[in-house]
């Protein structure tokens, strides 16, 4: 049963305040093919982190580049989202200064510059090399097969290295430099454009086997790909699903695919970059990557562990910090037991998303369950409140809980919408923003926590440990991890026209029994993966 | 210069805030008394502020927890005319009373009784800030919605289109906050304050928030002196040149293979190449005169990291700062000397983002300390985001005399601007003489936008103050005028009009 994703809503009193996140996407009416048999997707440029992967993998430069001299990206919750890319003058003059900067470094220094020219060239003006040179670059850099004239338009940049100029330093590297600096402004390498053939359904395209690689390395790299994955694409394997099966296999045991999937639990669940000190958030990090790592790569099995694992990966500073016991090793995996605490919610990264006034928030964690695990749209309050001051409640209100009074009072406009929040937020209380467990509010001994929360109309509980095992018996988590996944998997908010294909992948992911690798396989795999639909206007 | 009659005191008195007042036609001169062979230039400076504390009066504020009664930090607290006296934020301006004229009491009218979306009154705001006031401030244009988007064209894009294809670069447009400092969330919206014609998400002009890029792009253009290194720019112009024709050539391959949605994407990233290429290929600007190429601002200061977007508790040292100091700098010579060679004829500085969640600390630490800004008697250092502190944010340091010393950082950046113009010899007089500048804060201080009764908010479209330098059109600056709840968007009118506008609107509001 999905009543969540068809968007049928029998809650009659929350109806008002509930909506399905997925209405954002809808433009344009019904896409021509249905979502079933081919996905909507537009050109994507390369998101920040997307580009400096990229001229790490292609020139090795490690100087993260784009994320100095380009503007940044929106997060939505995901950095990649192309409905909301827009080209500007901002944006060209820093890609311009960003590709002659690498260009410059990548040719200056040696080792690189023997990696990137596969030749001795006999003079500054010697075309054979520069053709080799440019056969070996343009094929990565472009991410497709080259034809003849792709590699005669680069041939006016020989100019430059055999002009007899007196006052310039030029070699056969100049044309070189500018070869690659050309290459890092050209849009087919800033984006991902897709073009695919047409196939038997109207408005339906068959993408090709480089295509298809662009999709999986920048899926589960945010990269491009690399020259076994290239191979694939160019004998034809990857347009079997057997063959992108094969490849994603390999492709998931490179650190790289790692490194993406911390990325993306992150973003979704808001903990890309928390308000602590750095060597807090590094520990948390290193605890909540070993529980991904854990239940997705090491250790087959099911997905869902990531919210009701009964024990973390942590270190003596944050045992002590957690108050759990010291690992045996100085690093290790310890027992929750009796904390309250499992999985993902029990780490300090997550309790410390969406906090807000210096202190928890329980309004904002509940919009952070509601949203990011629920996948339900909270709407915002109501203009004539302002969101930036926090509640008041009853004058003389000591603790939180009497100060969040107002948003409880049945008789108020408030408690439509914060009953959907924040007794979600308050069954968190006992733990603040930093993930230590509490008594009481912070300094305030009379202030005693109950900790008791509840989702309304679905169940109660007390605690992350409780919280996590209600969103997973009453199907919220994989449900909506799906719908997160196949977001980020798009680089756009999915449509309500998606809703029955969103259906068909979550009974896929519980057929196979929550292995979230293997569903991200099977996604791979699927014949959906290898077409795409153009897009409505 | 003919004056117009002085119509103050007849307007005196008037109540109500007629969107179409003609209130400022006293600060405009006959036209066309431009000093002679040199452009029109306009500016506008925005801060991410408002002009006060919630629920402290102009003249209270609480210092190292002790709570003060004492006026002059208000921005506008003084008399109106000339030689009014300089209060906290203005100290900048020292030296610069004649050159700047100060308009107060504008107000963005708003519905009281409906806070629905079509509910809005003509150029007024939607009833949430901070988005609601966005379009309204900038645009003149009504707001309909809670979101970041100005309805219509900007200011700034009225002047550039005004003089397209007379300058090297249509306008400069220009941002000193690169990130939005709150973990979790990113900026949306909130960092555009220049729109094209017609307004919405597709005509915001996207700030370069790169000094070294946006240096780059403005002066790597000129034809330096010496032979050899006038040959050497010629080969690397030539060469950049190449490259651009190399991209812009496979326009139509990658183009006319995808469907439309990604062709109108792809088209407008290669429109803006086409443009590129036509900045470069545009006669070379020339050193010469005033006209230099100012030093290389190196490598930008690194970008600070989030924080929780709160007060002095969780706003920690090194996260929500960016140096944006030395960045505001930068952009204002970069500006300076845009004006100066007639490279661009409009430029905005966005020095804060809307609802600005930048750390207070440095800059309230170094108050006084920093070239341009005078430290109050009374202050202490704040802590907590710049929107924080408006919210009273740190406990011991709140209400007016913080409010204003962080206003007056975002000042002295202005300041620093019209001293550099006024400094610059042009045509008989200086740069000033053929400028108008603006400086705009986010919100004014009075009734709260949101719930309609709260007073001394900063959420507030009422009491807003704009800042008016510059002689161009004949502008008569000095003055500080009352602007008797005219709408904000009245003097930027007027300042277009000094800039050679032709017309009498902006958006939905006219003078």
């Amino acid at each position: 049963m999905f009543p969540r994703i068809a968007g049928v809503i029998a809650l009659t009193a929350l109806v008002a305040c509930k909506g399905q996140i997925g209405q954002a996407g809808d433009r344009g009416g019904p896409p021509a093919v249905d979502p079933i048999l081919a996905i909507e997707s537009g050109v994507r440029r390369l998101s920040q982190s997307e580009l400096d992967n990229t001229l790490r993998d292609l020139l090795g430069e490690d100087t993260a580049p784009a994320a100095r001299l380009l503007n940044e990206d929106e997060f939505r919750p995901f950095d990649n989202d192309y409905t909301i890319q827009q080209a500007s003058a901002a944006l060209i003059s820093s890609l311009e200064a960003l590709a002659e900067q690498v260009a410059e470094r990548a040719v200056g220094d040696a080792a690189r510059r023997a990696e990137l020219v596969p030749c001795t060239p006999t003079g500054a003006g010697d075309e054979q090399c520069f053709r080799t040179f440019l056969n070996a670059f343009l094929p990565r850099a472009l991410r497709r097969a080259l034809t003849a004239t792709d590699i005669d338009a680069y041939m006016p940049l020989l100019a430059f290295a055999a002009e007899d100029n007196a006052v310039v330093d030029n070699d056969f590297y100049t044309a070189v430099e500018l070869a690659v600096s050309a290459t890092l402004q050209d849009p087919e390498f800033l984006y991902r454009v897709e073009q695919g053939t047409p196939g038997n359904t109207p408005g339906l395209l068959e993408l090709d086997g480089y295509e298809i690689a662009s999709r999986m390395s920048y899926l589960l790299w945010a990269s491009m790909p690399d020259d076994t994955l290239f191979a694939a694409a160019g004998a034809g394997t990857l347009d079997s699903p057997e063959g992108r099966s094969s490849e994603a296999l390999r492709m998931f045991a490179d650190p790289r695919a790692r490194a993406q999937l911390h990325r993306f639990h992150a973003m979704w669940l808001g903990y890309r970059s928390i308000p602590h000190t750095p060597e807090l958030v590094a520990a948390f990090n290193r605890e909540t990557s070993a529980l991904i790592d854990r239940v997705i790569l090491d250790e087959p099995g099911s997905y869902l562990r990531l919210f009701t694992m009964d024990e973390t990966f942590i270190d003596d500073s944050l045992a002590d910090h957690y108050g759990l016991p010291r690992p045996a090793d100085g690093e290790g995996w310890v027992p929750y037991e009796g904390t309250g605490r499992a999985g993902i919610l029990g780490h300090g990264s997550l309790l410390a998303a969406f906090s807000k006034f210096e202190d928890t928030s329980p309004t904002q964690r509940g919009i952070l369950v509601r949203t990011r695990l629920m996948c339900e749209d909270v709407p915002r309050p109501p203009p004539n409140v302002d969101a930036d001051q926090p509640p008041q409640g009853a004058m003389d209100a000591v603790c939180k809980y009497e100060r969040y009074a107002e948003h409880r009072d049945q008789s108020s406009s408030c408690a439509g919408c914060h009953s959907l929040t924040d007794p979600i937020g308050f069954g968190l209380e006992n733990y603040d923003v930093a993930g230590r467990y509490r008594e009481h509010d912070d300094g305030l001994p009379e202030c005693v926590i109950e900790g008791s929360g509840e989702i309304v109309e679905v169940g109660s509980f007390s605690g992350p440990g409780e919280l996590s095992q209600l969103l997973v018996d009453n199907d919220y988590i994989d449900t909506c991890a799906v719908q997160q996944f196949l977001t980020f998997a798009l680089g756009r908010p999915t449509n309500s026209y998606e809703a029955e294909l969103i259906e068909e992948m979550v009974e896929s992911f519980r057929a196979g029994e929550h292995d979230f690798k293997a569903f991200m396989i099977d996604f791979i795999a699927s014949d959906r993966f290898a077409r795409r639909a153009q897009e409505r206007l | 210069m003919a004056m117009k009659i002085n119509r103050r005191a007849i307007l005196k008195g008037m109540a109500g805030a007629a969107v179409s007042l003609p209130l400022l036609e006293c600060m405009l001169p006959a036209r066309s008394s431009t000093a002679q062979g040199a452009p029109a230039r306009y500016a506008i400076l925005f801060a991410g502020q408002a002009l006060g504390c919630d629920n402290y009066a102009k003249n209270e504020s609480r210092i190292d927890g002790q709570s003060v009664t004492e006026g002059g930090h208000y921005i506008a607290d003084t008399n109106y005319g000339r030689g009014f006296a300089l209060t906290t934020p203005l100290l900048p301006l020292q030296g610069m009373e004649n050159d700047f004229t100060m308009v107060s009491n504008l107000a963005i009218p708003f519905n009281a009784n409906s806070s629905d979306g079509s509910a809005v009154p003509t150029a007024g705001a939607y009833r949430d800030f901070h988005g609601g006031g966005c379009s309204p401030l900038l645009s003149g244009t009504r707001s309909t919605s809670p979101e970041y988007v100005c309805n219509g064209i900007t200011s700034d894009q009225v002047i550039a289109e005004l003089n397209a294809g007379q300058t090297t670069h249509e306008s400069l447009v220009v941002r000193s906050q690169p990130g939005f400092y709150v973990s979790g969330y990113s900026f949306a919206g909130r960092q555009y304050i220049s729109y094209g014609p017609g307004g919405g998400r597709n005509a915001r002009i996207e700030a370069q928030a790169s000094p070294q890029v946006a240096y780059r792009s403005l002066f790597t253009g000129f034809v330096p002196d010496g032979d050899d290194d006038a040959a050497r720019f010629d080969f690397e112009l030539r060469a950049r040149g190449s490259v651009l024709d190399l991209v812009l050539e496979k326009r139509a391959q990658l183009v006319n293979n995808v469907g439309r949605a990604d062709q109108e994407r792809l088209e407008r990233h290669f429109d803006e190449i086409r443009d590129l290429e036509n900045r470069i290929n545009a006669l070379p600007p020339v050193v010469g005169g005033q006209c230099l190429v100012p030093p290389d601002p190196g490598a930008d200061p690194p970008i600070g990291g989030d924080h929780d977007g709160g007060g002095t508790g969780s706003v920690t040292a090194g996260s929500g700062y960016s140096d944006e100091h030395t960045r505001s700098r930068v952009f204002a010579d970069l500006i300076h000397m845009a004006f100066v060679c007639d490279l661009t004829r409009a430029a905005s500085l966005q020095i804060t983002a809307f609802q600005s969640h930048m750390n207070a600390r440095p800059i309230a630490d170094s108050l006084g300390m920093l070239p341009g800004t005078v430290r109050p008697a009374r202050w202490a250092s704040v802590g907590g985001d710049l929107h924080e502190v408006g919210h009273n944010g740190d406990p011991n340091n709140r209400g007016q005399i913080p409010s204003a010393g962080l206003l007056q950082w975002h000042i002295s950046h202005y300041a620093y601007l019209i001293d550099k113009l006024r400094s610059t010899p042009e045509a008989g007089g200086t740069v000033l003489d053929n400028s108008v500048i603006i400086f705009t804060p986010e919100a004014g201080h009075g009734l709260q936008l949101n719930d309609g009764i709260s007073q001394n908010q900063t959420h507030s479209v009422e009491n807003m103050v704009m800042l008016m330098a510059g002689r161009a059109g004949g502008l008569n600056p000095g003055e500080h005028v009352n602007g008797n709840r005219a709408h904000p968007a009245t003097v930027l009118i007027a300042a277009m009009q000094a800039a050679g506008y032709q017309g009498n609107t902006l958006g939905e509001v006219s003078l």
